[in-house]
C-alpha cells in the first residue's frame, strides 16, 4: 500500500506545493511536512508529502529508481 | 463468498486486455459467416481482388477527456482507422465518419473536432467520403462517440503472425504518450508530454515491404501487441529493460498511478518484427519520421514474452488484465 | 549491482542453512517479482511474503459492511484496488454496476472535493501508519469515514508469536517507517532491515539481513536512509492519534489482533460511519462473512502457504475473476504471482 515517490517542490502556496516527479507535476498537500521549502525533495504518498528527503539522497533515488 | 457471475459486461471487457480478447472470442463463435473475407481476427479484414487486396476496418471511439494535449477525439478517430489499414500494409482509400452526439453538446467543440479530422485527412491524403450523425437525449451518452471505418488497397498483407526467429523487434518511437496525455488531463497532472497520435500511412508505405509482422500498440499497449505477435508467430520475444521505448515522464506517471506502462496506449506508433538483413534499412527510414525509433528486443526460439531486467533476470510480460484502475495500494 | 549479488551469494554460502526472509510490505512483494529477484537469490535464501497488503488484510465483515452501505444509497469513496475485492454481497465495483455511487480516488483531498457535491459521502479508510494520517487529516476537515485502518507492528509481532512459520529476518516496510521511525521495531528480537523499493534497495537490504543472520545479530538497520529518519515524521504520527484510538483490529488471516486497529475517537463520532449509519449496519447479516471457503488468502497473508498451494489459484481464481483479495490487489501475493510467475 505504501507506494510513495520522490519529487521536487517547484512552488508552494499555503498548504499545497507543486511537485515535479521526473517531468510530471502535481499539486501535493504539505500539511504533514510544514517545514518543506521550494527546491526540497519530498516523499509523496496518496497526494501528501510524508517526509523531506536529503537532496543528495533524493538524487540518488531518482537516479536508481529506473 | 458468492461466486462472481460472468453474465454482465464489465469495464474489464473494454480494456483491450485479456477480458476483451475473451469476449471477442465468444462473439466470433456466433458470427461465423465470413464469406470470402480473410484475416477476420486481425486489425483489418482482407478481401482478395486478384492483383490487389481490399482491406477493411472499423473502430469506435469514446474518450474522457475529449480534448487533451496533442489531440482530441476526432484526431484519434481518423488516425486510428488510417493506422489499422496501414499496419496491414494497405494504402488507405477513404474513411467513413459516424458521430453520435449528446443533446447540449457545444457546437463550437463539435466543429473543433471536425476541423482536427479535416487537418489529418489533408495531411495524410486520406479523404472522409461518407458518414452519419445522430443526437441522443441528455444523459443517454457521454458527450460524443465517433465511429470510423475505412478501406484500403494492399499488394502484400503484413501479417501479425510473421515474426521469425532471429528478428529484431522495432518500435517506431517512444510509446505510451497518448495514455500519458489523457490520464494527465483526467487526473490533473501537468506535463509537457503530448499525445503521440498521428497517421502512420506515409512511413508504413516506405517500410512495409521489409516487415515480417506489424501492429500498432493502441488499447492494451505494447504488452498486448507483443504477446499477440509472439503467440501467433510461435516465437519467444525478449525485450530488454535497457532499451525500453518509454520517456522518463511516462515511467513517472505509470509509477504515480500504479498502472503498468507496458499497457499504455499509443495512437501513432507501430511495433514490427524485422529480419536482421533489413533492420538498418528500416531504422534509417523510421528515424526520418521519429528519431526515437529503435530496436527494443529480439525474437528467439520458444514461446512467451519476457523482459530481461537490468539485473539480468527475466520476468514474463503478459497481456494486460483488468481495466486501468487507479492503484494506491 | 552484479557485485551485490555476488556478495549475497558468498555470505549465503557461509551461512549454509536455509534462511527465511519475509517481505512484510506488499510494495516489496511487487518489486521482488517485477525484477525477478527470487531467481537471483541463492538456493538457501527463501523470500516469503507477509501481511503488508492493506487491501488483502481487510476483513470480510468490513467489506460486507461498506458494500451494504453503498447499496443502501450512501455514496462511497475509497482507494482503487479496494473496488474489486468481493465480499458475500459482491464488491464495490459490482455495487456500482447495480447503480450505487462509488468513487475511486488517489488522494483523500479528492474525497473531500466529492463530499462537497455529495455531503453524505463515506470514505472507506484503509491502510497502515503511512495512510492513516491523511484520513485523520480529512476527518478533522469533516469527512465521514468507515475506518479499517491498522497498525502494522502488531501484525509482525503476531507472526513471530504464532511460531508456525520460520522467520529469520524481516524486510521492514519503508514507508510505514517513514512515519513511525526506527524505535518501535526494536521491541522485536529478530533481524530487521528497513528497505527502500528499488531492486537495488531490496538487494542491499537482503545482503544486510544475511550479514546480521551470519553474525547472529538481531537488530534494526535502516537501508532506506533517504526517506526514513530515526524519529520518523512525528507530526504525521501525532495526527493519527489526534483522531483515532487504538482498538482491536480485525485482520483477514489473523482474526482479531489486540491493539492493532484504529477506531475514530468519540470526539469525532459525528464523522464515524460505523456510528452514523449504525441502523443500516445492524440490519446486515454478517453470518456469511465468516463462512470459510477454500480461498487460502488467510494462510498466504501469514506466509504459511504460497499462492500455488491454493487449489483455486489460476483455476477458479484469476485476476479477472478474483475470489479473494490477494488476487485483487496489485500487491497481493496471488496477483503478483499470477502476473509475474511462469
Amino acid at each position: 500500500m505504501c507506494l510513495a515517490f520522490p519529487g521536487k517542490i517547484i512552488s508552494i502556496k499555503k498548504n499545497s506545493a507543486m511537485v515535479d516527479f521526473d517531468g510530471i507535476k502535481k499539486e501535493i498537500n504539505i500539511s504533514l511536512t510544514p517545514e518543506v521549502k521550494k527546491n526540497d525533495y519530498v516523499v509523496v504518498h496518496t497526494g501528501f508529502a510524508i517526509q523531506k528527503m536529503g537532496k543528495q539522497e533524493a538524487k540518488e533515488a531518482l537516479k536508481i529508481a529506473f | 463468498m458468492k461466486k462472481v457471475d460472468n453474465l454482465t459486461i464489465t469495464l474489464d471487457h473494454g480494456s483491450g486486455g485479456y477480458a476483451s480478447w475473451e469476449l471477442l472470442k465468444e462473439i466470433r463463435q456466433i458470427l461465423k459467416f465470413k464469406g470470402k473475407w480473410q484475416n477476420t481476427e486481425d486489425d483489418a479484414a482482407v478481401f482478395d481482388l486478384g492483383t490487389e487486396k481490399l482491406v477493411f476496418t472499423t473502430d469506435a471511439f469514446i474518450i474522457d477527456p475529449i480534448f487533451f494535449q496533442g489531440g482530441d477525439i476526432g484526431k484519434i478517430a481518423i488516425c486510428g482507422t488510417i493506422n489499422d489499414l496501414s499496419v496491414m500494409g494497405a494504402k488507405p482509400l477513404g474513411i467513413s465518419l459516424s458521430i453520435v452526439i449528446e443533446e447540449g453538446f457545444s457546437r463550437i467543440d463539435l466543429m473543433k473536432i471536425i476541423s482536427s479530422i479535416n487537418k489529418i485527412s489533408f495531411q495524410s491524403g486520406v479523404p472522409i467520403v461518407t458518414g452519419d450523425t445522430k443526437v441522443l437525449e441528455k444523459g443517454k451518452i457521454d458527450k460524443i462517440e465517433i465511429t470510423t471505418a475505412g478501406t484500403g488497397l494492399a499488394k502484400r498483407i503484413i501479417q501479425n503472425n510473421g515474426a521469425m526467429i532471429g528478428d529484431s523487434i522495432i518500435a517506431s518511437g517512444d510509446l505510451g504518450e497518448h495514455t500519458v496525455a489523457v490520464l494527465s488531463k483526467r487526473f490533473n497532472y501537468q506535463t509537457n508530454i503530448k499525445s503521440d497520435s498521428k497517421p502512420l500511412n506515409q512511413e508504413l508505405e516506405l517500410v512495409g515491404k521489409y516487415l515480417n509482422a506489424c501492429k500498432d500498440p493502441t488499447r492494451g499497449g505494447l504488452s498486448a501487441n507483443i504477446v499477440e505477435i509472439a503467440k501467433k508467430s510461435k516465437v519467444k520475444i525478449i525485450l530488454d529493460e535497457k532499451l525500453l521505448p518509454y520517456k522518463k515522464e511516462t515511467i513517472a506517471l505509470s509509477e504515480l498511478l500504479g498502472i503498468d506502462f507496458f499497457s499504455f496506449a499509443s495512437e501513432g506508433r507501430f511495433i514490427s518484427s524485422v529480419s536482421s538483413k533489413n533492420v538498418n534499412k528500416v531504422l534509417k527510414i523510421l528515424k526520418k519520421f521519429n528519431q526515437e525509433a529503435k530496436i527494443i528486443g529480439r525474437a528467439e526460439k520458444g514461446e512467451g514474452v519476457f523482459l530481461k531486467t537490468r539485473l539480468g533476470s527475466f520476468r514474463p510480460i503478459e497481456m494486460p488484465r483488468g481495466k486501468l484502475i487507479p492503484r494506491i495500494c | 549491482m552484479k557485485n551485490i549479488i555476488e556478495k549475497i551469494n558468498k555470505i549465503a554460502e557461509k551461512i549454509k542453512k536455509d534462511v527465511y526472509i519475509m517481505e512484510v510490505c506488499g510494495t516489496h512483494t511487487e518489486a521482488v517479482a517485477r525484477y525477478g529477484l527470487r531467481e537471483l537469490m541463492p538456493k538457501n535464501v527463501k523470500l516469503t511474503t507477509g501481511p503488508g497488503c492493506p487491501v488483502c488484510v481487510t476483513s470480510q465483515e468490513d467489506i460486507d459492511a461498506i458494500v451494504n452501505l453503498a447499496l443502501s444509497g450512501i455514496p462511497v469513496a475509497t482507494y482503487g484496488d479496494m473496488m474489486r475485492v468481493p465480499g458475500y454481497y459482491g464488491s464495490l465495483d459490482q455495487a456500482r454496476e447495480k447503480g450505487a455511487l462509488i468513487f475511486a480516488v488517489y488522494s483523500i483531498d479528492e474525497a473531500l472535493t466529492i463530499q462537497k457535491k455529495y455531503p453524505n459521502l463515506v470514505f472507506f479508510g484503509l491502510g497502515f501508519e503511512t495512510t492513516a494520517p491523511m484520513t485523520a487529516y480529512a476527518i478533522k476537515k469533516g469527512l465521514t469515514v468507515y475506518s479499517t485502518h491498522k497498525l502494522f507492528l502488531p501484525a509482525m509481532q503476531a507472526l513471530l508469536k504464532i511460531g508456525e512459520l520460520k522467520i529469520d529476518g524481516f524486510l521492514c516496510p519503508g514507508h510505514v517507517s517513514t512515519i513511525i521511525g526506527i524505535e518501535p521495531y526494536k521491541s522485536m528480537k529478530v533481524s530487521q532491515v528497513i528497505s527502500g523499493f528499488t531492486a537495488e534497495d531490496i538487494l542491499v537490504s537482503v545482503y544486510m539481513l544475511l550479514k546480521q543472520i551470519f553474525d547472529n545479530k538481531k537488530i534494526v538497520e535502516n537501508e532506506y536512509l533517504r526517506s526514513v529518519k530515526k524519529e520518523g515524521n512525528p507530526k504525521a504520527y501525532q495526527e493519527i492519534f489526534d483522531v483515532f484510538d487504538i482498538a482491536n483490529g480485525n485482520w483477514r488471516g489473523f482474526g482479531i489482533i489486540p491493539q492493532s486497529g484504529l477506531e475514530i475517537k468519540n470526539k469525532y463520532k459525528k464523522f464515524n460511519a460505523k456510528i452514523k449509519y449504525k441502523k443500516i449496519l445492524d440490519q446486515v447479516d454478517f453470518s456469511f462473512s465468516r463462512k470459510l471457503t477454500s480461498c487460502k488468502c488467510g494462510e498466504i497473508i501469514r506466509g504459511l502457504k504460497s499462492p500455488q498451494e491454493c487449489s483455486l489459484f489460476k483455476k477458479v481464481c484469476t485476476s479477472e475473476n478474483p475470489i479473494g483479495p490477494c488476487m485483487v490487489s496489485s500487491e497481493g501475493a496471488c496477483n503478483v504471482f499470477f502476473r509475474y510467475m511462469k
